[in-house]
């Protein structure tokens, strides 16, 4: 694992677009994570408020629920891990270097190992910037709180990292399939934050297939069984009823699609030929 | 000892059959040519030993049945195109090498300079001649000095000068007695450097044997003078002399044994014949390898 490790450092060290990506990627983490109180503020100064209550004073770093906040907000963000593993394989196919990792002496399980290493590290690196910048932002802004319910909605920590890793591995799968960067970035986001969006709100609210199957039918697609491991909580700020917790249904679907995408991938990598 | 054993090796796509029950022995310390036109299964059958081509049906041996991944460790190979990072330095790119080969990052500089690429190491691989490229393939194939360098068309797009310089490297690998598996359809760049070789058709080995078998000087010499139906009627008394014929500006005969070239200079000078050209007929292998694929037809 070390090896594939190194290996996979080796390769993305000297890469300027994956920096750029990862660069963005934690930018983007960044705004969100403690953008939060300059948001509310905003909100305040355009004069929105929450059933009469002033929007700065939402609890929305107060524990246990900073946890779902942020990690729900931060999947959204799915993308770009991807699109570092998007650029990581199709790179190895389109320079053939793959074939020649093979060549010198590594077998397609150790290249598969060194790009889940790569998937992991990602998702590792990624979670673990959440879990700081919630606890500081908790630090800062939350009332406070004991410790078990500081760490109570850290399960949310967990599924975040275990969406990031679910998706990265279909971009892996995609990678392999499409071979082709641009297009696959394009059509990976499109995908993920418009078709299957809209899809899945047609299926859910179009008026003829209420009370229908076609309605759960979207828990059941890529993209929104991972939006539904960590569902949006804002709802509650408007006295909405949410799922706060981690449902074990999406868990085990995704879980399902996850070990569907591994095995893709396995199989194209050990039936394909490395022409 | 054998280096690599090839058993029925056969790959089917589809309909098409690229390599047929292929049987292969390569020893210790030989250079072995891989000959064949375009589309004849010679990447395939080094693909397959490579493990980057899963074989249809029979299997190869290296070392006498080493595990694939430790065989491929110790051999070197380039298969096709060089195949490198283009945003990486040689350098950087080698490291690479270096690390899947579990070899000593140390070796880098000094292949760098066996190749004469040690001046460039620090310029990206995109910015490389397609000779550079070549030599730096070559580089990378040397780096865990390997017993077994395996090498498909080498020379492939390269210019002249390029050619010349990846043919002297070859040779002096070849000097260091490493075992070298070369696959071309450049048959001068074959007789030059190898030993052995075979001769694949279709995916079907047609020949296989030793280059200098079918190489070296024939018993057929050209000649020509000022006056070519003097020399001719001139030449027809001399006994030593068959086969006699004209061929465009000169003329072709066999010579008979006992008889040599100086004999027929001497003969024709004493006929106050001064000779422009008698020179002794080379067999080529592409002569050979003609030769071979036409009877195979």
């Amino acid at each position: 694992m070390i090896k594939s490790l190194k290996l996979e450092w080796l390769k993305v060290k000297y890469h300027p677009l994956i920096w750029i990506l990862f660069g963005m990627y934690l930018l983007a983490l960044t705004i969100l994570c403690f953008g939060g109180t300059f948001f509310l503020e905003w909100l305040k100064y355009e004069g929105e408020d929450f059933h009469g209550l002033d929007p700065t004073l939402l609890p929305i770093y107060d524990f246990p629920d900073i946890w779902q906040n942020v990690t729900s907000l931060a999947s959204l963000l799915r993308v770009f891990p991807a699109f570092i593993v998007i650029i990581s394989v199709t790179n190895d196919i389109t320079t053939q270097t793959l074939r020649q990792n093979v060549i010198d002496g590594i077998s397609k399980t150790q290249y598969l190992t060194s790009k889940i290493a790569l998937i992991v590290s990602l998702s590792v690196l990624s979670t673990a910037f959440i879990g700081l910048a919630v606890l500081i932002n908790g630090k800062l802004y939350a009332h406070p709180a004991s410790h078990q319910l500081m760490i109570e909605g850290a399960t949310f920590l967990v599924a975040y990292a275990f969406d990031a890793l679910v998706y990265c591995c279909l971009a892996f799968l995609l990678a392999l399939l499409i071979k082709k960067p641009g297009f696959l970035i394009m059509a990976l986001a499109l995908y993920t934050i418009w078709f299957e969006p809209i899809a899945a709100a047609i299926l859910r609210n179009h008026p003829d297939l209420r009370d229908t199957a076609w309605v759960v039918l979207p828990d059941y697609f890529p993209v929104s069984a991972l939006n539904g491991l960590i569902q949006l909580p804002f709802g509650r700020y408007l006295f909405h009823e949410i799922t706060d917790f981690v449902p074990v249904k999406q868990l085990i679907i995704t879980t399902a699609w996850l070990l569907s995408y591994l095995s893709g991938i396995i199989f194209l990598l050990t039936r394909r030929d490395l022409k | 000892m054998n280096i690599l054993e090839l058993n029925g090796l056969t790959k089917q796509y589809g309909k098409l059959l690229a390599v047929n029950e292929l049987n292969l022995q390569i020893q210790q310390g030989q250079v072995y040519g891989i000959l064949g036109p375009n589309g004849s299964g010679k990447t395939t059958t080094l693909g397959m030993i490579l493990d980057v081509v899963a074989p249809s049906s029979g299997d190869y041996r290296w070392f006498g049945g080493m595990s694939p991944i430790k065989a491929r460790q110790q051999i070197g190979a380039i298969l096709e195109t060089p195949c490198f990072y283009p945003y990486m330095t040689a350098e950087q790119n080698l490291r690479i090498s270096a690390h899947i080969k579990e070899c000593s990052a140390a070796k880098i500089s000094e292949v760098l300079k066996q190749v004469g690429l040690f001046e460039r190491r620090k310029d990206k691989f995109k910015t490389y001649s397609l000779g550079m490229k070549q030599r730096l393939s070559i580089g990378a194939a040397l780096l865990a000095d390997p017993p077994v360098l395996i090498l498909d068309e080498p020379t492939n797009g390269l210019d002249p000068e390029g050619i010349a310089e990846i043919r002297t490297l070859i040779q002096e690998i070849a000097q260091q007695g490493k075992t070298i598996i070369l696959a071309s359809h450049l048959l001068d760049e074959v007789q030059k450097v190898c030993t052995h070789f075979c001769i694949l058709k279709n995916g079907n080995k047609v020949h296989e044997g030793l280059v200098n078998d079918i190489t070296g000087t024939t018993r057929q010499i050209r000649i020509t003078s000022q006056d070519l139906s003097l020399l001719k009627t001139t030449l027809q008394q001399h006994p030593g002399l068959s086969n006699l014929a004209t061929d465009g500006p000169e003329l072709i005969a066999d010579l008979q044994p006992g008889t040599t070239t100086a004999d027929i200079n001497r003969f024709c000078f004493e006929q106050g014949i001064t000779l422009s050209k008698l020179q002794p007929v080379n067999r080529t292998l592409e002569q050979e390898f003609l030769t071979i694929l036409k009877a195979n037809q």
